[in-house]
């Protein structure tokens, strides 16, 4: 990065052409394209304006709140213990989402590299399980948990690890897959090249594989991260107030009993926005890594 | 692929062990294999899945509901009846229709937005970090938010008609309803296949950019000859998984629609959730669930092997 | 190459940190009381009165530690179909919470699973005993008065809520007590952008209630008295689906747009003072009326909804005045629990005169408790309207089908909102609705039966 103060200011125009190998699209659609898309955010932004409206205004459509209702952003907290519901869910995502990537880039190196018997087979059964609707997992996941859970008499369901477990199984699919179209793309010269060097199988995997991997695995991590923090069928069924996650807590927000009370629109925009906020700021530390153009050192920093 | 110096046959050098061994590698390599890799995914994905599947099958030869719940061993076999209700009265042939004309329609509008965006944001530019992050908004919203954001924003006096001067238009009956659906699916799924093609861009060596630049092709060209081979598989793999994503989407219709869902968005999901969870007919669902598994997946083999996604290495 | 350092520096630590995390809490979330006993009780969530339901939570934990020795766990749910997916797993697997607070027309359909306690007369006893409790409120306790697995703690009747201010100034000095003095009013209400209704066609809970309501004054019903027969395609329930479709096609007293609303949106446009009646109220609503931004606020009442269906002058004979179905919250004891006797001890101190009082102080449920009751509504003569109600109610019919019966009703309106929208209705296309759902209603009472 620091190259770039480095170039002359004569070269600069022609620097540039060259500077920007990865510019894919010209530049007056690039700004056509960035600029619809954030013009698609305008939802959001209008999730913004009822979490600091009056429920009632939120209810009859009104555009601007009659007065600013910023002690939502604290109720949320009182309401439902939104603190403890964020730590749970970081913790059951974030560790299904790292053990899947890891698995997954084990699984996938092992499906890019080798020939073995039931690798297709293998490969496409993952798909399949991915396409098993949850709606039918559920009951008989609930009666396996429980069952295992009292044939070794401890309380598997509402504890976390159960929890991990499921987000673990429904992230793993797509990690290994995604990691396995990356991995395709890095050509086997290199580890040979490495390995001919006298570095071990591992060694090349860390080295070589690992530091061009990194954007798929981010992507990955993000994707496998979801699965448990959007999740509310599972996590209904598998939790306690001790486990519970914060997109469990959310649904509190808009529970309406019938009989004409308003359901709490305001806070649960707050609180929506406030658990979609750690996703996005972990994904803008990682998004770094998603530069472009790695070459076969891996090194362009 | 133009990076891939392997070609089939016993010389291929895509197995590490070529390089050491020769033209025997396959006896040779045997030990050296990390399959044992693979093994706790599959540990997981049987307990967690499979085992629950199984159950889920053996359930749907029985008559399973309300009244025998608490003694399910007890419920009794009526062979494969849930699986002909499913088709009779269950709906399930109209659901299964519907499901997929709105995945396959979602598939197709999310996945060129989110391909051009993640062609748009490949160069560096000032507030890249945050315009890359914010486009992530959309995904990162829990559906039951989306859903219940979008409820309000398409009611017959919502912001959606007042913005656009339509008059009490009802998005969420009728119809419109399925419109409705696919709109709002396609604004919270583009980011997926935009997430994909980013990955996929990343992994393109420079020297093939610059290489397209000096032979100075149109911007176009660049696209069609060099990035889209270069990411296929990304592609190919997004478009299949975006669209049995859509396909399994419950929380969506479930939250938007409410239950019961009006027939034109009674997709498969929400009606096996009605079916199983509030008419207690959970046999009739499990049949539900798995007669559309196999309808889903052989659509879903075929193309995996059509795509070639599934090819050994070397063999492309 | 610093960048990625970071990376595979920073991935460890946090797995680390986490899977600490995830330890930590896990030695910590393990309970075990002083007399090394724990019941668990699963409640629906209070989002609307935070404080309230931790002062809730901490008085009655600390009574029930004073009276038994033993903890109380309170788990919440945030919607019924939340509650029900959870009651299904825990049935199915013999494990979970050993008290659910049950609403009363899920009550029958937990009775039909068999999962809950039949409560026998020192069951009774031991919960405190019948006697005390509002007789209209067992309504929906079981069966019959000698089977019973729910404990009635909470009543929520429905009752309509009218806009004073319009109702003077439209001249009517009084809530109607008939259907047709209802919809005259509602017309006579309707004017300058104002409805004299709001009704929530699209909602999921509301519609099926109009219904059940218009079939039984007219001396209908939805299942057979022995109940093994389902009625929705009777000429009364098409009769009943008819006249609450015609509130908005032929009548015009809601808003066209009430084709796509849910009871939300209907409230919302009561509390905007764009309808003059809000039909299908309970006195929960207060504090929506009372709250921010609120243009009713002062200018509100309560009263029970008419005992006369529409197109009638007075009650036929043998038909039920059902003014509200029997509403509210009973407790049912899983039968799978191994704390029955500190269920039952739960039981009596949730139906006790000051935690009555105390649940409707701080939630605004009315208790069920009789002596409660009447010192609440002295204190509170708003709401006298809805023990008025309460004593005009009907009980729902009392079969683990009526899961069926309550959907196949809702799925009739849903599917007919498309025509309601363009302010019509085919009658043979309503009738060959409810035929469907009629068939799925017996199937399901059939299997009741084996």
């Amino acid at each position: 990065m620091s190259a770039i103060s480095a170039p002359a200011p004569a070269s600069r125009r022609r620097k540039r052409i060259v500077r920007e190998p990865q510019r894919l699209l010209p530049r007056w659609l690039q700004v056509v394209v960035i600029t619809l898309l954030m013009l698609m955010l305008l939802p959001v932004v209008y999730m913004l304006i009822i979490s600091v409206s009056p429920d009632l205004d939120a209810a009859s459509a009104k555009l601007w709140p009659s007065q600013f209702m910023w002690s939502n952003y604290l109720k949320v907290f009182t309401t439902v213990d939104l603190g403890r519901g964020l730590m749970n869910s970081f913790i059951a995502s974030f560790s299904a989402a790292l053990i899947a990537t890891i698995f997954g880039l084990g699984a996938a190196y092992v499906l890019t590299r080798f020939r073995f018997r039931g690798r297709a087979p293998l490969l496409s059964s993952l798909v399949g399980l991915q396409a098993v609707p949850a709606t039918m997992i559920i009951l008989p996941l609930f009666v396996v948990f429980s069952s295992v859970g009292s044939a070794l008499g401890v309380q598997i369901i509402g504890s976390r690890p159960a929890l991990i477990v499921t987000y673990l199984t429904f992230a793993i699919p797509f990690s290994t897959w995604l990691l396995v179209t990356n991995m395709r793309q890095i050509p086997t010269t290199y580890e040979e090249a490495a390995m001919i060097d006298g570095v071990t199988r591992f060694g090349a995997l860390r080295r070589i594989i690992f530091p061009l991997m990194v954007p798929g695995m981010v992507v990955a991590m993000v994707f496998a991260l979801l699965v448990g923090w959007n999740d509310v069928l599972f996590a209904s069924v598998l939790t306690n107030p001790d486990t519970q996650t914060a997109a469990i807590q959310l649904q509190v927000f808009a529970n309406s009993t019938d009989g004409g009370v308003l359901p709490l629109y305001g806070q649960l925009m707050a609180a929506s926005l406030i658990s979609a906020a750690p996703v996005v700021v972990l994904y803008m530390i990682f998004q770094r890594q998603l530069v472009g153009g790695l070459t076969a050192g891996g090194d362009k920093g | 692929m133009i990076q891939d110096t392997s070609t089939p046959g016993a010389a291929s050098p895509a197995a590490p062990g070529g390089a050491r061994r020769g033209r025997r590698r396959k006896e040779y390599v045997a030990g050296g294999r990390p399959l044992w890799l693979l093994s706790p995914t599959l540990a997981l994905l049987v307990l967690v899945i499979g085992v629950p599947f199984l159950i889920g099958t053996y359930i749907s030869f029985f008559e399973l509901d309300q009244y025998n719940l608490r003694n399910w061993v007890t419920a009794p076999f009526v062979g494969l009846k849930n699986y002909a209700d499913s088709l009779n009265a269950a709906l399930l042939l109209h659901s299964i229709w519907v499901s997929l004309a709105f995945a396959v329609l979602t598939t197709a509008f999310s996945a060129p937005i989110g391909f051009l965006a993640a062609l748009a944001v490949n160069t560096r530019f000032r507030g890249r970090g945050l315009v890359r992050s914010l486009f992530l908004v959309p995904y990162v919203l829990p559906s039951f938010v989306t859903a219940t954001v979008w409820r309000f924003i398409l009611r017959p006096d919502g912001v959606f008609n007042k913005v656009l001067g339509l008059h009490n238009m009802q998005w969420l009956i009728g119809t419109n309803s399925f419109w409705a659906l696919v709109l709002v699916d396609i604004w919270a799924a583009w980011p997926f296949v935009y997430m994909m093609t980013l990955a996929g861009l990343q992994a393109i060596p420079d020297e093939l950019y610059e290489a397209a630049d000096v032979d100075g092709v149109t911007w176009v060209k660049k696209i069609v000859y060099m990035v889209v081979p270069q990411i296929r598989h990304q592609l190919l793999l997004g478009l299949l998984l975006s669209t049995l994503n859509h396909f399994n989407n419950f929380t969506l219709p479930f939250v938007l629609f409410g239950t019961p869902a009006p027939n034109d968005v009674l997709t498969l999901q929400v009606n096996i959730y009605q079916t199983s969870f509030q008419y207690f007919r959970f046999g009739l669902g499990s049949a539900m669930s798995v007669a559309s598994l196999i309808l889903t997946l052989i659509p879903a083999f075929i193309y995996l092997k059509a795509s070639r996604l599934t090819a050994a290495p070397g063999e492309e | 190459m610093g960048r990625l350092r970071k990376v595979t520096l920073i991935l460890p630590l946090v797995a680390a940190s986490v899977a600490l995390a995830a330890c930590g809490s896990s030695t910590s979330g393990s309970t075990s009381g002083s007399s090394g006993k724990t019941l668990t009780v699963y409640v629906g969530a209070q989002p609307n009165y935070p404080q309230q339901f931790a002062q809730w939570s901490k008085d009655i934990t600390a009574k029930f530690k004073a009276a038994t020795g033993a903890n109380l766990q309170i788990e919440t749910y945030s919607s019924a179909s939340d509650e029900t997916t959870k009651i299904q797993t825990s049935i199915v697997s013999g494990s979970g919470p050993d008290v659910y607070v049950l609403g009363t027309t899920f009550t029958p359909v937990a009775y039909g699973t068999k999962g809950f306690l039949t409560l026998s007369a020192a069951d009774w006893t031991a919960a405190g005993g019948k006697s005390r409790l509002l007789p209209q409120t067992l309504g929906m306790s079981g069966p019959n008065s000698s089977t019973q697995i729910g404990i009635p703690v909470a009543m929520r009747p429905f009752g309509m809520i009218y806009n004073t201010a319009l109702f003077k100034a439209a001249g009517i000095a009084n809530p109607p007590t008939t259907w047709d003095e209802l919809i005259a009013d509602a017309q006579k209400l309707t004017k300058n952008g104002v409805y004299g209704m709001a009704v929530g066609y699209a909602d999921t809970y509301d519609p099926w209630k109009f219904i059940w309501a218009f079939t039984h004054q007219a001396g209908g019903s939805l299942v057979s008295k022995d109940l093994k027969t389902a009625q929705l395609n009777s000429p009364q329930v098409v009769n009943a689906t008819t006249q609450y479709f015609d509130l908005l096609t032929k009548d015009k007293v809601v808003d066209p747009a009430s084709a796509g609303w849910k009871d939300a949106d209907a409230m919302a446009a009561f509390a905007s003072g764009k309808a003059a009646i809000f039909p299908m109220a309970t006195g929960t609503a207060i504090n929506t009326l009372d709250g921010a931004s609120s243009a009713v606020k002062g200018q509100y009442a309560f009263a029970p909804l008419p005992g006369v269906g529409p197109g009638m002058q007075s009650l036929p004979a043998g038909a039920d005045p059902a003014q509200t179905i029997v509403s509210g919250d009973n407790l049912a004891i899983a039968s799978y629990t191994k704390n029955k006797d500190l269920a039952l001890a739960y039981a009596k101190l949730s139906t006790d005169t000051a935690m009555q009082v105390e649940q409707f102080n701080l939630f605004g449920n009315l208790p069920t408790n009789q002596q409660a009751l009447d010192q609440v509504l002295k204190d509170n003569p708003k709401l006298a309207p809805f023990a008025d109600a309460e004593k005009g109610s009907t009980p729902t019919a009392f079969t683990g089908a009526f899961a069926d019966i309550e959907n196949g009703l809702a799925n009739v309106v849903v599917q007919s909102l498309p025509g309601l929208a363009k302010g019509t209705y085919d009658v043979s296309a309503v009738k060959s609705l409810l035929d469907a759902a009629n068939s799925k209603a017996q199937q399901s009472l059939n299997r009741a039966g084996q």
